[in-house]
């Protein structure tokens, strides 16, 4: 009797505790295989971040004589604060994040659902797509510093075709540049966020939809209602990498731009970059990528919150 | 909603790996390794030095040498000529080429680390205070004066004295020798300046003779009077395409910073006082930018995104009518090949603001030095004699290349056959040189950008001249009075 209760009363207490017991000694064991991968992982990226962190507090530089890495105390953290030409790129570059992101969001969500539609080659056509992203962004860069030359350029020609006459490059002038750089991006990467979109497309369930359709839910309805908040776990993972993706943006403005015309397309790691190799201040240099780190990581923990806040609501 | 839940947590997990293999996988597609310098082991003999008939040493044969050079045409011409080299002495080079900044920091990081990835570098004499006072770099004042050991057809005083000064001494230490005498001067088109037609016309509308600029008016009137439209007629020919006055370079860069410094040399300026002082915002520098924002009038589209690559270019295709530029791009305008100009392109002296100062030409020279860290000096030694011997230096003449003796500039051959070979001399011997210290890259980067905000019209010159200064006063708080230049 007294086991007869056990067993009804306890069975599920006693099943996670028999869970527990196993998971913990194959926890054992993981830890054994492990070990060595976190050992060395924890040296690779550990000790750059202490040592980075370390350099923030010290005078250091490889070309000024007389820097070797005197102790500066706050020197570089006050420095940044009042820096407004850091400030002005980390603005420019959230700008850069949040219009490239939420354009190869929307564009590669419609994509998306476009190719989950159509049933004959799909497959061609998602390979097709991948280019763009599977490319170097160097070659990207020379790439477009090609077609949009302000002479001889492939876009102004093509505009000329159109009847539309421009004098200048499109990155010879501060807005458009920036615009320019953005829609490479979207070119770049949407194809990425379609990809994944149309990943969680295919595997949602036919029955919900089928069930709204019974409803007479229509198509708007049924994407809107019915399948983003299935993708929506699948669409911020997207987000989330993109985003973090951008804040670092680089390569394509070094190549295309150089942070210019005047400062009109500087990001923030283009910043980073000059003042750590063309002026050498490798301890301020640091104290703006802790900056940065920090900030990444205020993203992601941010991300990672909404994410697992939401899917217990939805529990 | 449940089942939902449950669906969407479950997915969730195998979304979440194809979503990271996938950054995985495109995060090492993006990274290229960068390729590090390879020291080879030196295999010195230790057998009795052979000299052979040619009267090369062969006392290091056996040793490899690894150098780094900037990738332009005088180090591939240096290239080519290289086995000549190894098989004199038994030394081996292996040669890295690559672009400006990126050779920079290369070296910048294997000098720093003490690595001794490189044992001989081809470096931009702009370096020359940071290396010298970090000690990167070793003094060779013993090593190159008239007594040391000399090679055959290499003389000391063959080099060009101001050139080799300007480019390698750092108070009272010579430290190198040049490896390309690069220097700026004035391109214009020839055979524009000569046609009849153009010469009334131009006569008539500004009152005085189409000649090549001496004065920076007449460089803006020769400017204002050759650009044209796509239609109009230049020297009895109808244009198929835009032409322009003048080809310059705007872009966010150092060329832009490295032209510039000829206006405002011409025009009494400077970035520092007689005492040393900076002055990037001093009168005659502002009104030297506003004289160059002026000029943009008359230049090909897209200069604001030029650099010497495209003024080069674009004197090269025949859209240009002048420029300021570098000399080492004048084996292009000659060049059969590449050239839509080749015999049309005169080269003469900078213009100055008025007839009769004195001239100024931008040095822009490179040096060989050798690392501190290197255990084959004397090897390396060799290598540069051997790059600076007479041979060497009429056969990279020959070639399209720069060379740094006066007896390649002075060679009958060549003057006749190299159009810009005598105004190259004359430019080095006007030549003036921007500032060594170990701060120029800060410099160099401050005034590429606010040189670029003029250029696209962010900033007026006096502003972009006024916050270069604040900038400039806060990178050299420690460097001011600049003693040595």
């Amino acid at each position: 009797m007294q086991m007869m209760s056990n067993l009804k009363q306890g069975s599920p207490a006693s099943g996670s505790w028999r869970t527990q017991f196993y998971l913990s000694r194959n926890t054992k064991i993981a830890i054994g295989f492990l070990l060595p991968s976190i050992v060395l992982l924890a040296a690779i990226i550990l000790f750059p971040i202490g040592y980075s962190l370390a350099l923030t507090f010290q005078s250091y530089s490889l070309v000024i004589p007389g820097k070797t890495g005197q102790w500066a105390g706050f020197e570089n953290y006050l420095k940044f604060l009042g820096d407004k030409a850091f400030w002005a790129a980390l603005g420019r570059v959230g700008l850069f994040t949040l219009l490239a992101v939420s354009f190869e969001v929307v564009i590669g969500v419609a994509f998306a659902y476009l190719l989950n539609a159509i049933r004959f080659g799909r497959r061609l056509l998602t390979s097709l797509l991948l280019i763009p992203t599977i490319l170097t962004p160097v070659v990207i860069g020379l790439m477009f510093n090609l077609i949009f030359n302000a002479q001889f350029g492939l876009f102004n020609y093509l505009l000329k075709l159109a009847g539309i006459q421009i004098t200048d490059g499109i990155l010879n002038n501060p807005s458009t540049a920036f615009a320019a750089l953005v829609a490479i991006d979207v070119w770049e990467w949407m194809p990425f966020i379609a990809l994944i979109m149309l990943a969680g497309m295919q595997a949602i369930p036919e029955q919900p939809i089928e069930a709204a359709q019974i409803d007479g839910a229509n198509g708007w309805q049924i994407f809107w209602q019915v399948m983003m908040p299935m993708l929506r776990p699948v669409l911020i993972v997207a987000i989330l990498f993109r985003a973090a993706e951008a804040i670092r943006e680089f390569d394509k403005v070094y190549i295309l731009t150089g942070g210019g015309p005047g400062t009109a397309t500087e990001v923030a790691d283009l910043y980073l970059y000059r003042v750590s190799f063309s002026n050498w201040d490798l301890s301020y240099g640091a104290t703006l990528g802790m900056v940065m780190f920090t900030l990444a990581m205020v993203v992601a923990v941010l991300y990672f919150f909404i994410t697992v806040k939401r899917g217990e609501e939805q529990r | 909603m449940k089942k939902i839940h449950t669906w969407s947590k479950m997915n969730l997990s195998r979304y979440t790996y194809i979503v990271i293999s996938l950054v995985l996988v495109l995060s090492f597609a993006a990274c290229t390794p960068a390729p590090t310098p390879t020291a080879a082991p030196e295999t010195s003999t230790e057998n009795e030095a052979p000299v052979a008939e040619s009267g090369w040493s062969k006392e290091y044969e056996g040793t490899t040498l690894n150098f780094i050079a900037e990738a332009t045409l005088n180090t591939t011409i240096l290239k080519e000529l290289l086995p000549d080299f190894s098989e004199k002495t038994g030394i081996t080079v292996n040669v890295e080429e690559a672009p400006y900044d990126s050779l920079v920091q290369k070296v910048v990081l294997d000098f720093s680390t003490h690595k001794g990835g490189y044992d001989i570098i081809s470096m931009p004499y702009e370096y020359l205070g940071s290396f010298a006072e970090n000690e990167y770099i070793m003094p060779l004042d013993a090593e190159l004066s008239k007594d040391a050991a000399s090679v055959p057809g290499f003389d000391t005083d063959n080099l060009i004295p101001g050139l080799w000064e300007a480019s390698t001494k750092w108070k009272d230490h010579i430290y190198g020798m040049p490896s390309n005498s690069a220097v700026m001067m004035m391109f214009y088109r020839k055979d524009l300046m000569e046609n009849e037609q153009e010469k009334a016309a131009f006569e008539e509308k500004y009152g005085y003779p189409l000649a090549p600029a001496t004065t920076w008016a007449q460089y803006r009137d020769i400017a204002e009077f050759f650009t044209r439209k796509s239609g109009d007629t230049l020297a009895g020919e109808t244009l198929t395409q835009d032409f322009y006055g003048v080809s310059l370079a705007g872009k966010r860069h150092i060329a832009t910073v490295l032209e510039w410094f000829n206006y405002a040399w011409t025009y009494g300026g400077g970035l520092f006082d007689g005492a040393g002082q900076l002055q990037a915002n001093a009168d005659a520098n502002v009104k030297s930018l506003e004289y160059w924002a002026d000029l943009t009038a008359f230049a090909p589209p897209g200069y604001t995104s030029a650099t010497w690559d495209e003024v080069t270019a674009a004197l090269q295709q025949g859209t240009a009518a002048q420029a300021i530029t570098w000399a080492d791009t004048a084996g292009s305008m000659e060049d059969p090949d590449a050239s839509k100009v080749k015999g049309n392109m005169g080269y003469a002296s900078i213009p100055t603001l008025n007839e009769g100062d004195k001239k100024v030409a931008h040095l822009g020279s490179w040096i060989y030095a050798i690392s501190v860290d290197t255990t084959k000096k004397d090897a390396a030694l060799l290598m540069m004699k051997w790059a600076l011997s007479e041979d060497v230096q009429l056969k990279l003449s020959q070639a399209g290349g720069l060379p740094a003796t006066i007896a390649a500039f002075s060679d009958p051959t060549l003057n006749e056959q190299l159009p810009y070979w005598k105004q190259t001399m004359v430019s080095l011997e006007e030549s003036r040189i921007r500032p060594r210290i170990p701060q120029w890259g800060q410099i160099s980067d401050i005034l590429s950008e606010q040189l670029s905000r003029v250029m696209v019209k962010e900033a007026s010159p006096t502003d972009a001249l006024n916050e270069a200064q604040t900038q400039l006063q806060e990178a050299l708080k420690d460097a001011l009075p600049v003693t040595a230049e």
